[in-house]
């Protein structure tokens, strides 16, 4: 049977099921670590629409305050909404309570320092060193606040960031008729508004009623689109957009009832972004080279980084990126908006895109760089990592290899990547190649070898 | 800091900060939601101090955790929790308050279904899962919801206004020290709603600071409200703790009145009409409770000092057997109100007292033979306790002994109690004599005691 990671108490916080894993204690202690980390000052928390939110938040504000922070609650809200408000506010530091893409039974935490972004590296394992020395900043009663809401502020930020990057006048002037699955998530109120007030759009929503449970699974994947697709279809809309629970990752849905892979996504927003922004670009492994032919036509570089938001984060502030993502996730980071992948500034490059160019989703898509990409997992037994990645190197000789995050091998035209799940016990495996036959081939080589 | 943080029977207590943290306030708070019968709300409600913020949000993370509903009353006093959990049908309730413990403090108390504080048997359960640490933590799709209530002060005072003529009440001057805590809230609203009048002294609830240490002695309310009774005309004046459970009396003159003399007062006041004869009061507190009693055919049933004793002695009677319980510390309570300790009722009963028989509070203590009470306490250094006790038994052969907490030893016209405190490493020694004062015997007591410890 395979080991599941019920709970997981890491550098990148603290992730775990409902019900005797993530317990509320648990909760508790690690905010109040977190308070304690960044100082009593004000800390900024919010979360998504999943059932345990409420019993989080509570448990969390319960830490926070007993570390002397100032709490202020922005409710029910997306993750980059969240951290916008840090930014602008200049709070301590924040944190959104949410699994993300995750199912219904996990919950987590993610954490922000006080620019609004991930914890760098060096920030989580100073946390996780304080939580685990329990070693406590401990307010007495004079010290202790009450918890402050603030529900309508932050939204109002968010959105004007977005607006102030693209032609709202020229969205607007087209009124595009937009479809949108908000997985009842934190966004589901703020992306109807955003779309249909705020850009005028045409509008037929689904699920984005953040009181009901996640009506389909929670990553906005092709698979799990199926209803968003019926509904592009049924309504003739121009794009189909679909959410995760907490507002920052996007999948796209084109004018044909196509949803698009989401590196496809992440290309035409870098295409669109390099455009208005000039610098440099930042994906991570996996992500298509797609990504390195536009950046090339725009005169721009790219820099890869390894899996995961913080890491694309952390790079794109070091080489100061005019834009950056994570193809395969779904996630778009525009610096100029903020510095953290953002289903909003993703929705607004491409209605801009459709806007100015005047052309269809799949009009785009189709002048966009071709390549084929497998992805795959497998099962594998701890100890047999090392082994599994070295026969891997050793069987494609002429390839070029990058160990930053487990394996990739590159050539001219193709490339694979092999990594282990942060999350379960499997290796990922992803493919990329100029033709399906060609990624075929390599997605069965290496296929045979991890499995042989 | 020896005693900033208590775990015991009586639930947990501490100095916020430095001995009382989120981890114990949320892993008691999940033991107790594991040791409730699931399916049934808990009922929440603090009082003022800052801390109640902090320990409000890891209380209600604890018991939506365990799949229960919360319903939060807000900043109100501990009798409110008590009254909404039967009226809400709720499986239980915790009000968050260190009542007369100074403002750094705070403590969870615990209630169950009748509102009624746990018994021995029900708080050892209690402390056995905190201590195991197996909370009873539901999936993420049965767990519970928070409901805010703002109305409960007006639920109670619909509660109080069956038993008491509020209206009544109206002529007396009445004037009262908040000490900042929740009774300010529930007084200005009985004067919105019923016209009272009360004058309110120390009524601003900032939860930050206190105006006084909020302690229900004589002397405290001596120094608060005597000099004000005079001027002012009035009649009365009470002072409260922070959650307004216990009460103090100044009387017309300004003195303070000895905070033992509010058990024998209500005594005096609700025998004569109430079906129980039996007066539940501790070993420490004054015979004075006798004199009355045997006035109106009453029965004093004494018991060990401390909460846990009254409320285990409850549990043993019928209610219908019961004229009322309490200590000497100014805390009562009363059928009426389901044997909640509650000031505020026990204001409203002497003022109901006085107006009945037209008299000032005075003049009612004039009624009463005089008892003179002598306290002392002394460091405890004995490691041998029961052998002090055997010894100073053995001194006093002709007495009544009572050996169920520490000796107590009376005769017809006086007695004595020596004790070991429960909170301080002291022993206490107090006699008490009708019509003049055991100087004699408190001395010889003091001496014996002494040289045995």
């Amino acid at each position: 049977m395979a080991r599941q990671h019920l709970l997981k108490v890491g550098v990148s916080g603290v992730r775990g099921v409902i019900g005797g894993f993530l317990t509320p204690a648990l909760g508790a202690s690690y905010a109040q670590a977190f308070g304690t980390y960044v100082g009593k000052g004000r800390v900024v928390i919010g979360r998504d629409t999943r059932t345990s939110g409420e019993m989080l938040t509570h448990a969390v504000n319960c830490g926070l305050l007993a570390a002397g922070c100032e709490v202020i609650d922005l409710g029910v809200i997306p993750t980059p909404t969240i951290q916008i408000y840090i930014a602008h506010t200049r709070a301590r530091g924040g944190m959104a309570l949410t699994a993300s893409h995750n199912p219904p039974e996990y919950n987590a935490l993610k954490l922000f320092n006080r620019e609004g972004l991930f914890f760098n590296h060096y920030e989580r394992s100073e946390l996780l060193d304080l939580f685990h020395q329990s070693d406590f900043a401990r307010a007495g009663n004079e010290e202790i606040r009450a918890v402050r809401q603030d529900l309508t502020t932050a939204p109002a930020l968010h959105l004007a960031r977005v607006l102030s990057r693209v032609d709202a006048d020229a969205i607007r002037r087209r009124r595009f008729r937009v479809a949108l699955d908000g997985v009842n998530g934190a966004g589901s109120e703020l992306s109807v508004r955003f779309l249909q007030s705020v850009l005028g759009t045409q509008l037929e929503a689904i699920s984005v009623d953040p009181t009901k449970v996640f009506p389909r699974i929670a990553e906005p994947r092709p698979d799990t689109l199926t209803e968003l697709a019926e509904l592009v279809r049924r309504s003739g809309s121009d794009v189909g957009f679909g959410q995760d629970p907490d507002g920052d990752r996007l999948a796209v849905c084109d004018e044909t009832g196509q949803v698009l892979d989401n590196d496809d996504v992440l290309a035409l927003a870098v295409h669109r972004a390099l455009a208005y922004t000039p610098g440099d670009v930042v994906v991570n492994l996996t992500t298509s080279a797609a990504i390195d032919d536009i950046a090339m036509a725009h005169g721009r570089k790219v820099y890869r980084t390894p899996v995961g938001e913080a890491n694309v984060v952390e790079m794109m502030q070091a080489v100061g990126a005019a834009i950056g993502g994570e193809g395969s996730s779904g996630g778009i980071i525009y610096p100029a908006v903020h510095l953290c992948r953002d289903s909003y500034t993703a929705m607004a490059l491409v209605l801009d895109l459709m806007a100015e160019t005047g052309k269809t989703v799949s009009q785009l898509v189709a002048e966009l760089p071709r390549y084929t990409r497998l992805s795959g997992k497998v099962a594998f037994e701890h100890g047999r990592l090392g082994t599994l990645m070295q026969s891997l190197e050793e069987g494609f000789p002429d390839a070029e290899t990058n160990r930053m995050d487990g394996l990739k091998l590159s050539w001219a035209d193709r490339w694979l990547h092999v990594r282990s799940s942060n999350t379960e016990p499997l290796l990922r495996l992803a493919v990329e190649a100029r033709t399906a036959e060609a990624a075929q081939t390599l997605f069965d080589d290496a296929w045979r070898q991890l499995t042989s | 800091m020896n005693s900033a943080l208590r775990i015991s029977h009586v639930g947990l207590r501490g100095i916020v900060g430095k001995g009382l943290t989120a981890t114990h306030v949320m892993e008691f708070a999940a033991a107790f939601g594991t040791f409730l019968e699931p399916g049934r709300p808990v009922v929440l409600g603090r009082d003022p101090r800052l801390s109640g913020n902090m320990i409000r949000e890891g209380v209600v993370a604890s018991l939506l955790g365990c799949g229960h509903d919360v319903i939060d009353l807000g900043v109100v006093s501990t009798p409110v929790v008590q009254h909404a959990i039967q009226r809400l049908d709720a499986a239980g309730g915790i009000a968050i308050s260190a009542s007369h413990n100074t403002i750094d403090w705070n403590a969870l108390r615990f209630f169950g279904p009748s509102g009624i504080y746990l018994n021995t048997a029900e708080a050892g359960e209690l402390l056995d899962i905190y201590h195991l640490r197996r909370f009873r933590y539901e999936e993420w799709n049965r767990l519970g919801k928070l409901v805010v209530v703002d109305t409960a002060i007006d639920a109670y005072l619909d509660g109080l206004e069956r038993v008491f003529d509020l209206e009544s009440l109206r002529p007396l001057k009445v004037v009262v020290d908040c000490c900042n805590g929740t009774s300010a809230l529930i007084l200005r609203r009985m004067n919105e709603r019923f016209g009272c009048g009360f004058i309110l002294i120390n009524e601003r609830v900032d939860g930050r600071t206190v105006a006084h240490t909020p302690n229900t002695s004589a002397s405290i309310v001596e120094l608060q409200l005597g000099p004000l009774m005079k001027p002012l005309g009035a009649d009365a004046g009470f002072l409260f703790d922070m959650d307004a459970d216990r009460v103090a009396l100044a009387d017309e003159q300004g003195r303070g009145i000895s905070e033992e003399m509010i058990l024998p007062m209500l005594a005096d006041h609700l025998l004569p009409s109430s079906v129980g004869k039996l007066v539940i009061a501790n070993l420490s507190s004054t015979a004075l409770l006798e004199d009355v009693a045997a006035r109106h055919g009453g029965r004093v049933l004494r018991v060990p000092v401390g909460r846990q004793a009254a409320i285990d002695a409850l549990s043993t009677y019928r209610p219908e057997q019961i004229a009322l319980a309490g200590e000497g510390t100014g805390a009562v309570m009363m059928p009426q109100f389901r044997f909640v300790y509650d000031g505020i009722a026990s204001m409203l009963a002497i003022l109901t007292m006085m107006r009945q028989r037209g008299q000032s509070v005075s003049e009612i203590l004039a009624g009463y033979p005089k008892h003179h009470i002598l306290k002392a306490e002394i460091p405890l250094t004995s490691s041998n306790i029961p052998a002090l006790l055997i010894e100073l038994q053995g001194l006093y052969p002709d007495g009544q002994m009572d050996r169920s907490d520490g000796l107590r030893i009376s005769w017809p016209d006086r007695w004595f109690h020596v004790r070991v405190s429960q909170t301080e490493p002291i022993i206490r020694v107090i006699a008490e004599q009708r019509g003049a004062e055991p100087r004699e015997l408190f001395e010889s007591l003091l001496e014996r005691v002494r040289s045995l410890n």
